[in-house]
Order: C-alpha cells, then sequence, then structure tokens
C-alpha cells in the first residue's frame, strides 16, 4: 500500500521533472564538428519505435564514428515537410539534408533545384532525379517474401513456442495492413508470394485498418483471423495498429510476425508470441549516406536499393521464441534468401500479381 | 423522413431486403448472400460489435445529455481522448495487474480516466455558460486540445506519442447463465465495460425521462426562461447536463481503454478514430433518445465488425469501398430515418434577467 503510493509519488515527480528538462533541453549544441547533417523525419515523429527512430539510430551511429553534429525537426503533418526543407536548406550550413519517408517526394522534387548546391537523401522513393538527391529504397517485396516462406512453412507444422502455438489442422495465415498504398501493398505481395512459395495448400487473408493508429481495429482484424478462419501466424505492416495485432496473437495463443525494427524487442511485452520481424534497415540507408559524405563520394542523381544481399531488409527471428524454429525450417528460409538474391525467385510488388 | 414515403414504408423495404437476404442466405450458403449472412451470424462479429459500441453509445448517452440542456458539446471526442489517455496512464503509473485497497489498479485507472474527463467537460461548461464562448468553436476546441494533449504527455513518459502496455479487463464469465445458446456469450460472457454501457444508458434513460432533472434538463434545452421562472437555475442545470456528459463520455473512453485497448496510440487521429463524432451522428439520429443512440451504436459497430471479416473473406471488392460501408449507412439512415428536433435553445447562451 504504502509502496505503492510512493510508486505513484514517484511516478508522477518523474513526469514532473521530465516536463520540465523537455522545455529547457532541445536547443541544441553549437555545431563546431566538421560535418552537419540535417533530419527531417516523417510525420509520426520520433519515438514510433520503428521508422523514425531507425532514421535517428542511423545518424547516431554515425555521429559515434565520424566529426559530426546534426539537426533534427519532427513535422506534424505533411504540409510542413516543404517548410523544414528550406529551413535546413537555406543556410547552407548542413552537408546533408536527410529526407525519411514518402510523402516527402513532392516537397523535395520542387525544392532540390532550387538549392543545387545542397545535397539531399530521402528514403522510401525512387522518383526524384535531381543531381543533388540521393534515392533510397528498400526491397520490402523480398523481406517480406522471406517470413511469408517462414509462415507458409511453420503454418504446416505442430509447432508451440512462448505462449504460442499453431494450428496444424489449417494452413491459413494472415496479412494486416495500415493504409492501402503501393508500399503497404508490396509487403502484402511479398508475403503472399512467400507463403504460396512454402506451400501451395496454404491460404492467406488479408485486411487492411484503413489507420495506422488504431489498435482496436488491428486487434478485431487479427481476432477474426484466428477465430473464424483459424490462422495461427498473423504479419502486420500496419505502425501502432500492429500492437493491436500483437494483443489478438497473445488472447488467442497464436504467433505474429512484426515489421520494421525487430518489434520482438521493442515491444517486449509481446515478444512471447513475435516468431519474428521484416527489418527494414533504415539507420543502414542514413549511415551509408554521411558515410559517402565523409569520403566526398556522394553521388546524387540515383536510387540506390537496399535488399537481402546487403541486409538492407531481412527476416530477423523473434529474441525470445526465435531460437526453437526448427532449423530444417530456417534453413529452408536461407536457402530461399539466396535463391532471391541470384534473382531465381521473383516477387512481385502487387498483390494482384501474386 | 422525407416526404412520400411513410416509417411503415421504410421499415417494409428494409424488411422485405433482410428476409430476401435471409432466404438466399440459407438456401445458397456459397453465394454472396450467404457468405455475408454467415458472418453476419457468427459470435465472434457479435461480441466484437459489443466492444466496439461502448466508447459510441457512452459518448452518445453523455451527448445527449449536454445537448438537451442546451449546450451543444462537438468536443465529446476530446473527452473520448483524455479519459482514455489518463486511463491508461494512471493504471500504468499504478502498476498493472496490482491493486490498492483490494481494487485492482485498472479500476483506479477508469476512475482517473472519469475524473480527468469530467474535468474538461467542467472547463468546457466554465467557457460556455460562464463566458458565454460560442460552443462549437469551444467544443473544437477541446477536441483539438485533447488531440495534441494526449500524445505530447505520452511523449514526456514514454518518449513516444504510443503509450506502454497495460493489458486489459478479464471477461467477467457467468457461471451456467453464460451457456445459454446467442444470450450467454452476448451477456454474461463479456468484459466489463460492456455492462458499465448497458448500466450507464440504462440510468441515462431513466434520469432524462423520469427524474424532475430530467426533465429541468429539457426544459433548459427547449424553453430556459420557462425554467428560470419557475424558479430553477438554469446555469446550474446545464452546469450539471454537461459534468455528466463528461462523467458518461469518461466511462466510455475509459472502459473502451482499459477494457479493448490496454495501450494507447496517440499519432494521427489516436486510438479514437472519430468515434466521439459518430457517437454525436448516432444520437442526432434517434432523435436524443438514449436506447435508440445505444441501438445505433450497435449499428455502427456492428458494421465495423462486419467490414474487417468481409474483407477476410476476400472478395474482389476493394478494402477501401467496404471500409466505408458503416460510414454509407450511418449517411443513409440520418437521411431516411432522422426526424431529428433540435432542441430550441440548443447552441444559444441564455442570460438570466436576474443580474
Amino acid at each position: 500500500m504504502a509502496q505503492n503510493r510512493r510508486r505513484f509519488l514517484t511516478g508522477a515527480g518523474v513526469a514532473g521533472l521530465t516536463t520540465l528538462a523537455g522545455c529547457v533541453g532541445g536547443f541544441g549544441e553549437d555545431a563546431d564538428t566538421e560535418f552537419n547533417v540535417g533530419m527531417i523525419y516523417a510525420s509520426g515523429g520520433l519515438g514510433d519505435n520503428s521508422f523514425n527512430d531507425m532514421a535517428q539510430s542511423g545518424i547516431e551511429d554515425a555521429q559515434d564514428e565520424f566529426d559530426l553534429s546534426y539537426d533534427q525537426a519532427e513535422p506534424d503533418d505533411e504540409g510542413e515537410f516543404d517548410g523544414h526543407q528550406r529551413d535546413f536548406a537555406e543556410g547552407g550550413e548542413y552537408d546533408l539534408i536527410t529526407c525519411v519517408g514518402f510523402a516527402q517526394e513532392d516537397a523535395l522534387a520542387e525544392n532540390a533545384p532550387e538549392y543545387p548546391d545542397q545535397n539531399f537523401m530521402i528514403i522510401d522513393t525512387a522518383g526524384i532525379e535531381e543531381d543533388n538527391v540521393r534515392n533510397y529504397v528498400f526491397d520490402e517485396p523480398g523481406g517480406s517474401f522471406q517470413v511469408g516462406h517462414l509462415a507458409g512453412l511453420l503454418t504446416a507444422e505442430e509447432f508451440s513456442a512462448g505462449d504460442g502455438e499453431t494450428n496444424p489442422d489449417e494452413d491459413v495465415v494472415g496479412f494486416v495492413g495500415g493504409v492501402e498504398s503501393p508500399l503497404i501493398e508490396s509487403f502484402e505481395a511479398g508475403f503472399t508470394a512467400g507463403v504460396e512459395y512454402a506451400n501451395d495448400d496454404a491460404e492467406v487473408i488479408s485486411s487492411y485498418v484503413g489507420d495506422f493508429n488504431d489498435t482496436s481495429g488491428g486487434q478485431e482484424a487479427a481476432l477474426s483471423m484466428y477465430q473464424d478462419h483459424g490462422a495461427d501466424i498473423v504479419f502486420h505492416a500496419a505502425g501502432a495498429t500492429g500492437v493491436g495485432v500483437f494483443q489478438a496473437a497473445e488472447s488467442e495463443g497464436r504467433f505474429a510476425i512484426g515489421v520494421d525494427s525487430d518489434q520482438s524487442l521493442e515491444e517486449e511485452d509481446y515478444a512471447d508470441v513475435i516468431l519474428a520481424s521484416m527489418v527494414k534497415r533504415v539507420d543502414e540507408a542514413v549511415y551509408t549516406a554521411v558515410e559517402s559524405i565523409v569520403n566526398d563520394e556522394f553521388e546524387g542523381g540515383e536510387t540506390e536499393e537496399l535488399g537481402l544481399e546487403d541486409g538492407g531488409v531481412e527476416a530477423v527471428y523473434g529474441d525470445t521464441i526465435g531460437d526453437e524454429i526448427p532449423d530444417e525450417i530456417t534453413e529452408q528460409v536461407d536457402q530461399s534468401r539466396q535463391e532471391l538474391i541470384d534473382g531465381e525467385i521473383e516477387v512481385p510488388d502487387d498483390p494482384d500479381d501474386v | 423522413m422525407i416526404d412520400g414515403l411513410s416509417r411503415w414504408t421504410v421499415i417494409a423495404i428494409t424488411a422485405s431486403v433482410a428476409v430476401l437476404w435471409i432466404a438466399l442466405g440459407v438456401v445458397f450458403p456459397d453465394s454472396w448472400a450467404g457468405v455475408t449472412l454467415s458472418v453476419a451470424a457468427s459470435p465472434g462479429t457479435h461480441t466484437a460489435m459489443l466492444r466496439l459500441a461502448v466508447p459510441i453509445a457512452l459518448a452518445a448517452i453523455g451527448g445527449i445529455f449536454a445537448e438537451k440542456s442546451g449546450v451543444i458539446n462537438i468536443g465529446i471526442e476530446g473527452l473520448l481522448i483524455v479519459s482514455a489517455f489518463s486511463a491508461v496512464i494512471v493504471t500504468f503509473w499504478l502498476g498493472s495487474g496490482e491493486s490498492t485497497f483490494a481494487v485492482s489498479h485498472h479500476w483506479w485507472g477508469l476512475l482517473a480516466g472519469v475524473l480527468v474527463s469530467t474535468l474538461f467537460a467542467l472547463l468546457f461548461a466554465v467557457v460556455c455558460i460562464e463566458y458565454k464562448a460560442d460552443q462549437i468553436i469551444a467544443g473544437l476546441a477541446l477536441w483539438l486540445i485533447a488531440l495534441g494533449l494526449a500524445p505530447f504527455v505520452s511523449r514526456i513518459v514514454f518518449d513516444s506519442p504510443n503509450t506502454g502496455n497495460v493489458g486489459t479487463f478479464d471477461n467477467v464469465t457467468i457461471p451456467v447463465l453464460s451457456e445459454i445458446p446467442l444470450l450467454g456469450y452476448l451477456l454474461f460472457d463479456t468484459p466489463p465495460q460492456v455492462y458499465l454501457m448497458f448500466g450507464a444508458v440504462l440510468v441515462g434513460w431513466y434520469v432524462l425521462n423520469w427524474t424532475s432533472f430530467g426533465r429541468w434538463v429539457v426544459a433548459s434545452g427547449e424553453n430556459p426562461k420557462a425554467l428560470d421562472t419557475a424558479g430553477v437555475d438554469v446555469r446550474k442545470v446545464r452546469y450539471a447536463a454537461v459534468i455528466l456528459s463528461g462523467v458518461f463520455a469518461g466511462l466510455g473512453g475509459a472502459g473502451f481503454a482499459l477494457g479493448q485497448l490496454g495501450t494507447f496510440a496517440g499519432g494521427g487521429e489516436t486510438d479514437m478514430q472519430g468515434r466521439g463524432f459518430i457517437a454525436i451522428a448516432t444520437y442526432l439520429f434517434a432523435n436524443y433518445h438514449p436506447l435508440g443512440a445505444l441501438a445505433g451504436s450497435f449499428l455502427f459497430a456492428g458494421l465495423d465488425a462486419f467490414q474487417l471479416r468481409i474483407q477476410n473473406i476476400g472478395y474482389a471488392v476493394p478494402s477501401e469501398l467496404i471500409r466505408t460501408i458503416p460510414y454509407v449507412t450511418v449517411i443513409l439512415v440520418i437521411t431516411f430515418v432522422g426526424k431529428t428536433r433540435l432542441p430550441d435553445a440548443a447552441g444559444e447562451n441564455y442570460e438570466s434577467g436576474e443580474d
């Protein structure tokens, strides 16, 4: 009792102090380093446990390695991208401006020609052909194929680990997407192709919740897959909505597959049901770009694809239960990875082509 | 009700479409009608409907009280957001899965959510009643403040717009009764916030229709001058009604957060996903009747549960279109069934002649 009251007071006190700290912090250090980078995040902001945080960890890695400082902007909505890009570019004090997320494409396509001496990089689009912009894209279909292959193999097995078990009676797996867009649909396409590659009889059911911040939507979509269709593994590409998928897996005693970062570490409450995550190494892209600036090798007007071969995307097994996946299954997944790299398997990026 | 279509015509058309659908579905179980019928008849859809209806029904009851008293509270979505968020964060601070004074911390969290929502409603009441602010603008402000405040506080505490995970209430399962077909799983094996919803709707209906306070609320919205003349303080009645709207919306938001979400995603529209606005549509087409509003929230929540399941079946209809089913239906119902009559003095500030 007294213990609880003390915990509450500590909690409240910490919250109060952090508020204060939040007010005084964030003015940044003076940049007397050799290199200076401006970071403009996607509108989810930092703390999303995936995309933006990965980009930030990339710039932090670069800071550890090089004589570098960085400033960052967290736009609240798409209308602010243009302003932040101009702010950073105007003074000419940044060696590189990093634009995270395909939503910045339109703004950057306009701004890049206006600041021809400013180097930019943009993540998740291949659409900008200016000489001062380097595009980075990821092979989402390839990475999703990998986790699809894993799911397709496991659903036919009798397997239990952590808090989950498969349903050997039905070969059904699920996909929950956030918002329908070519990017998210390419996850679905790769996943479905991977499942079918593993197991012709397996069925993939998919639904889109319509938002990246709808926990209950993710929950209900996945619950219906587990309960009504006998699905045992559900892969999500749905941001915070995906937490609902993990909750449903936990309550039904089934499995889920995470996305973007290793979610068995980020969402550790659900580590007992997260088989694997389709990790997108956004941090790699940022680090590589900064490295090219430092080495004076930056080449704009090109698109760099980060795929399975360079570890830009990969299936990372869950931290808690990943070890229990049988070796003969992980060996097959490794083998299909090699075949994907060698181009022996073609992965579609549109679900209609699977 | 539009001209030329009597209430009975609409009911007859709807009923014959439903009968045709069920008949087709039973005779051809593999047809489109059969598959959708089996989805609509599945227990999973029904329990999801009950869970998803909680925030809508409770927010609607709250909205009815405020609007009946003459204060249009379009900020009810904001009340849902602050109550859901504070319920989660207080449960987190206290430590989920433990209890104080023999009461689980989830219930303390629920209480905190209701308190915070009530506090915001009080603030809204002061602005609207004391300072005679425009109710629509103040309501919008309430929503926008909540929309910004929840992720802001979350960022300070969790370093992310999304809060940590606190788990949810367990289902309340009543032995024997839960074995009854249909009613068993609907009413006797369900999470506690569903009971809260039914209880609150009944209380709301009773208070509004059968107590003198309920009559004052109605009079304060229809003819505040008469109420004033009768010696009842219109200001106090409106305060009480708006604060009640905070209590009901708080139960809805906090109950939904702790009974279903177990966490709170504060990005974008947040986890409330505009359910407060759906609640407003719901009580408008129920013409301020609490039981009608409950039915309306079942309609929307049921269609929401339905559309997710229809997507899973994998028809070639684009999922964007399937997702609009609940919204389109609500618009159709409002157009054809609605005969909403706003209280005469709704939206107007009342100036007592005394001072």
